[in-house]
């Protein structure tokens, strides 16, 4: 008896020993490079800083104060819970849909993945370049296509009303595939004999889908409403190559203000408020959002 | 899944308290700005490493990279690199290598409060002894050398270009729709309300950029006012409420309602050209720029400049305004190119600068349509002189807002000035709140 | 069963419409990217979007290969490289003893690796701006692997622990009855094991390495020292308004990521399922 729980102990320690060596490199990768920085962000957040100059002076809570009464920043955010409702009421059911279809027509519909994927792997970037001159007014292809149809230019980038909009969809267009791939990994993942029981018991194809498969993909779309979620509101590079936020704030993200804060005005120590107030408003979204689709689920 | 995103959601919320418990402790990024200096570790054996960054375009490239060629071919001891950086991020970019003590040896400014900020932190090194050895200081018009200096003593080269803002327009369509060059505002509307019954664009104007925009606000505040209201307001003696203020942006306000900008001007670049394309090709009839405009045209359109099409006015007067209409805005110099405080070989840098603007690089800029800022210039094209006639004739230069103020005032002035020509904002509330940022400022 | 007949015909239209449909919202971009690239600069303006080039004008490739695009292209595979190396020991080593061990520690450092998920790398960037220009890696590709390691770890340990933990103990059971030491049996049972989830590793995270912008644009500064992505705005510096150019640039920078995707779209999907079902 006695022998038997050393044994465990010993057994106890060699795992706590071995699991130290297995996890210690990636939590100093993540303590480095990820924690180390949030808590620097805090403490600038503390300053009035122009970003190179050895005067640096310690404002206490100024910067916050300042945050919280700016219209802009709140704009921002708003326009970044804009993105976020509708990523998802948007992507969503398309890339379900899409991947409805690819599940059922299987290999035929390889062709189709592939270039359905396309968008995916552009870098933001590149589609901020290549939408930036697809959309200008005189000379992009809306235009034509409208002057095809006996219309006038359209503006869609220049115009306060039309430009976030504009942004939500090709973001939309980006990251479809992402949840076209993720829901597809989903329904492979589902057992095949349950779609031949159904047929045998005489569901059509939409009940199926609205009474089996769709309550059956739930634990993939909640995952995939959190990632959206999170990926929206830190959403920066495509807006920042398209418009870097204008014209006049319109298509203002929080990640786009905090950079030209940075980097055009010069003050570091508030867009490192910025920084930690966009950290600390999206780990409150995130935590809500999973409280809740947890709640349902129960 | 489900119990993980609870423990998940819960650590998040440990981690933030974490966060807030350590929030004000230590000092924050050990000082930046002093640390090895730039382009070091040279591959290139003893040779003495340099680095230029520039933000000219087009066959400027070349002229630039000519220029250094050449003092590379007399200093066999150096070894240049030459960086062509893209306009509208370089003030990023250089606050980036301002953070990272990785200056270049010689870098552009635009001057004004941005640059006088720079040398109080001593970044840029003081060339004064270098450029009054032989007078080359003489060389050089007096306003280009005053532009360059602070507290006596001089700072950067005025090497690129007498930059003044004007009229740039496509003289086939004026031809086309017998228009003249108007003097007035009164007249420049009637040109515009031809322009547009014709459906041609009266203007080109890509203002994603802010600072193409903000150039009508600067000129028309201008010739309401003259110089004194944007001096004071910057001193903190006026106010950017003044009358001049509101009359310009409640003019820029009337020219968009009247459609006098291209479609689409406040979601083009600068950059990217698409409002040039909309010049080149006579769908816009005007274009108000700087005189760089002469030589842009030159590196990407040569063929506009030999058709004889680019004809140029300066601003208008405003007709029963007391202010002197021969007043321009602009920059004489334009880019200063200024040698970096922590530039391991000043001298050396200072020669690249001079070997820039050498005999041969005249030549070359004068054909590229460059108005360089030496008493010597003089050129044989039509436009330049044009613009050095109204220049020569100025009883006095408005330096670019943007470029006077303080960075983070200037980012305020190009905001709210895209919020005018959007419509977004009435002039009355843009104003209030650049006054508001400036106020902000003088307080710290 | 007529009736069902028909039904079906009836919907497969619309369904065939649709798919159409968004065959041609994905297409019409590159479509309008690729003819751009295939025109001179003016041809633009002058002929409208949709029209043929005139002619096949291939100077466009020509020039952007000889104008030094080789450099980012280069820069961006070391990148890649070496993050995903170290990403895949990192995640491997990790996920390990998350999904197989019992210790008192492991699920709050498993909660805290994963709500590093929804940490925004904007957060960060300033300080490890900082960071990189104090410990000298500022300006360097070697700047950009430490981030791109770290911000991809989340998701890379997240996606590897719930494979790991489909594999059936058995064999690790008989590998220890054989006398190997844990660390034998992550190596020599473990890892061959879960191959099929460290080449979806490779793929999702190569993906994202190779497009990330936003610390490439702050960790780096010279040309010769950034990667694709940046590729366009230096160029666009370059050749200012010479949009076929510039679209040439985004075109070639596209390319590698769409044939790797045709290689391995299986393993993607294979190793997305892992994470998105069982989790």
């Amino acid at each position: 008896m006695k022998k038997e729980s050393s044994m465990s102990l010993r057994r106890r320690k060699e795992t706590a020993v071995a699991a130290a060596v297995f996890l210690v490199p990636a939590l100093l990768v993540i303590a480095v490079f990820v924690i180390y920085p949030i808590l620097q962000s805090f403490i600038t957040s503390g300053y009035e800083w122009n970003g190179y100059s050895s005067n640096k002076s310690f404002i206490g809570l100024a910067n916050w104060a300042e945050l919280l009464k700016d219209k802009v920043f709140w704009n921002a955010f708003k326009n970044n819970l804009l993105v976020m409702v509708l990523s998802i009421v948007i992507q969503m059911p398309i890339g379900l849909a899409l991947a409805t279809f690819l599940d059922k027509v299987g290999r035929k519909g390889n062709v189709c993945k592939v270039i359905w994927f396309i968008p995916m792997l552009m870098s933001s970037v590149a589609i901020g370049y290549l939408f930036r001159y697809a959309l200008d007014a005189n000379t992009g292809f809306v235009t034509a296509i409208s002057k095809f149809f006996g219309g006038g230019t359209v503006d869609l980038l220049g115009n306060t009303g039309t430009v976030l909009i504009t942004c939500i969809f090709i973001i939309a267009w980006q990251f479809i595939p992402f949840y076209m791939v993720y829901y597809l990994a989903g329904y492979s993942g589902l057992p095949s004999d349950v779609h031949e029981a159904a047929m045998v018991d005489g569901a059509t194809e939409s009940q199926y889908f609205w009474q089996i498969s769709l309550p059956l993909l739930k634990p993939t779309i909640k995952s995939a409403v959190v990632l959206s979620i999170v990926g929206s509101l830190k959403y920066f590079d495509l807006v920042y190559v398209l418009t870097n936020g204008g014209p006049s704030h319109a298509s203002e993200l929080m990640a786009t203000y905090m950079y030209s804060n940075a980097f055009s005005s010069y003050r570091m120590g508030y867009a490192s408020a910025i920084a930690s107030g966009m950290f600390l408003l999206i780990s409150v979204i995130a935590i809500v959002t999973m409280r809740v689709l947890n709640g349902k689920e129960d | 899944m489900r119990k993980m995103k609870k423990l998940a959601a819960g650590s998040l919320a440990a981690c933030m308290f974490l966060l807030t418990a350590c929030g004000g402790t230590k000092d924050a990024a050990a000082d930046p700005g002093v640390s090895e200096g730039a382009g070091e570790t040279a591959a290139a054996g003893d040779k003495i490493p340099l680095t230029l960054w520039h933000i000219q375009t087009g066959t400027m490239n070349d002229v630039i990279q000519a220029s250094v060629d050449r003092f590379v071919a007399e200093n066999p001891q150096y070894d240049v690199t030459v960086v062509e950086k893209q306009n509208d991020s370089y003030k990023s970019d250089l606050s980036l290598a301002i953070n990272a003590g990785t200056l270049p040896d010689v870098f552009i400014t635009w001057g004004g409060q941005t640059m006088y900020d720079y040398i109080d932190e001593g970044l840029i090194y003081d060339i004064t002894d270098l450029m009054k050895e032989d007078g080359y200081a003489d060389s050089f018009v007096d306003a280009g050398i005053a532009q360059c200096s602070y507290n006596g003593s001089i700072y950067a080269v005025p090497v690129e270009n007498i930059s003044v803002a004007g009229i740039f327009y496509n003289k086939d369509v004026f031809a086309k729709y017998n228009l003249q060059e108007p003097s007035t505002i009164a007249e420049l509307e009637a040109v515009c309300d031809t322009l547009v019954s014709n459906g041609v664009a009266p203007f080109a104007l890509a203002n994603s950029t802010q600072w193409t925009g903000s150039m009508y606000f600067q000129y028309l505040a201008t010739r309401y006012g003259g110089l004194e209201p944007f001096a004071d307001a910057a001193a903190g003696e006026g106010s950017f409420e003044n009358d001049a203020f509101v009359y310009a942006g409640k003019t820029i306000q009337d020219w968009v309602n009247k459609k006098y900008f291209c479609d689409g001007f406040n979601g083009m670049d600068d950059d990217s050209g698409q409002a040039r394309m909309l010049f080149y090709s006579g769908n816009a009839a005007m274009d108000l720029m700087g005189s760089w405009f002469v030589s842009t045209i030159a590196g990407e359109n040569q063929q506009f400049l030999d058709d004889d099409k680019l004809g140029f006015f300066p601003f208008p007067a405003l007709d029963g305004s007391e202010a002197d209409p021969s007043l321009c805005l602009g920059t004489i110099g334009d880019n200063l190119y200024c040698v970096s405080a922590s530039s391991k070989d000043p001298e050396g840098a200072f020669h690249l600068i001079q070997s820039l603007l050498d005999d041969e690089a005249q030549t070359e800029r004068t054909a590229n349509g460059k108005i360089i800022p030496l008493k010597s210039f003089s050129s044989d094209n039509e436009v330049v002189n044009e613009v050095l006639d109204t220049v020569n004739s100025a009883s006095g230069i408005q330096l670019w807002y943007d470029q006077y103020l303080p960075a983070e005032v200037a980012e305020v002035h190009k905001q709210t000035s895209q919020e005018i020509f959007g419509l977004t904002m009435t002039p009355e509330e843009a104003n209030a709140e650049l006054q508001s940022a400036m106020t902000s400022y003088l307080n710290k | 069963m007529t009736g069902k007949k028909k039904g079906l015909k009836l919907s497969s239209i619309v369904i065939g419409v649709l798919v159409v449909f968004w065959f041609l919202v994905c297409m019409i971009p590159f479509f309008f990217l690729i003819m751009c690239t295939l025109k001179e600069q003016f041809e633009l303006m002058n002929n409208g979007v949709f029209s043929m080039p005139e002619g096949l004008y291939l100077q466009n490739y020509i020039d952007v290969f000889t104008g030094g695009i080789w450099k980012y292209f280069f820069n961006s595979v070391i990148v890649m490289a070496v993050s995903l190396v170290l990403l895949l020991a990192l995640s491997a080593l990790a996920a390990y003893p998350l999904s197989r061990w019992t210790f008192r520690l492991n699920k709050p450092i498993y909660s805290l690796i994963v709500a590093c998920m929804s940490v925004p790398i904007h957060v960060t960037l300033l300080p490890i701006f900082m960071m990189s220009v104090r410990t000298g890696m500022y300006d360097s590709i070697w700047a950009l692997i430490g981030p791109y390691v770290a911000f991809n770890l989340p998701i890379s340990v997240f996606i590897l622990t719930t494979f790991m933990a489909t594999i059936p103990r058995d064999l690790e059971e008989a590998a220890k009855i054989d006398g190997c030491s844990l660390y034998g049996i992550f190596w020599r049972v473990m890892l061959p094991l879960v191959k099929p989830g460290l080449a979806t590793l490779v793929i999702y995270d190569g993906v994202n390495i190779w497009n990330e912008f936003s610390f490439a644009l702050t960790l780096t500064q010279t040309a010769g020292n950034r990667t694709l992505p940046l590729a366009v705005q230096e160029f666009q510096g370059q050749y200012s308004m010479n949009i076929p150019m510039i679209m040439t640039v985004l075109c070639i920078s596209i390319l590698p990521m769409v044939i790797v995707f045709i290689f391995g779209q299986e393993k993607l999907i294979k190793g997305m399922m892992a994470g998105a079902v069982k989790g």
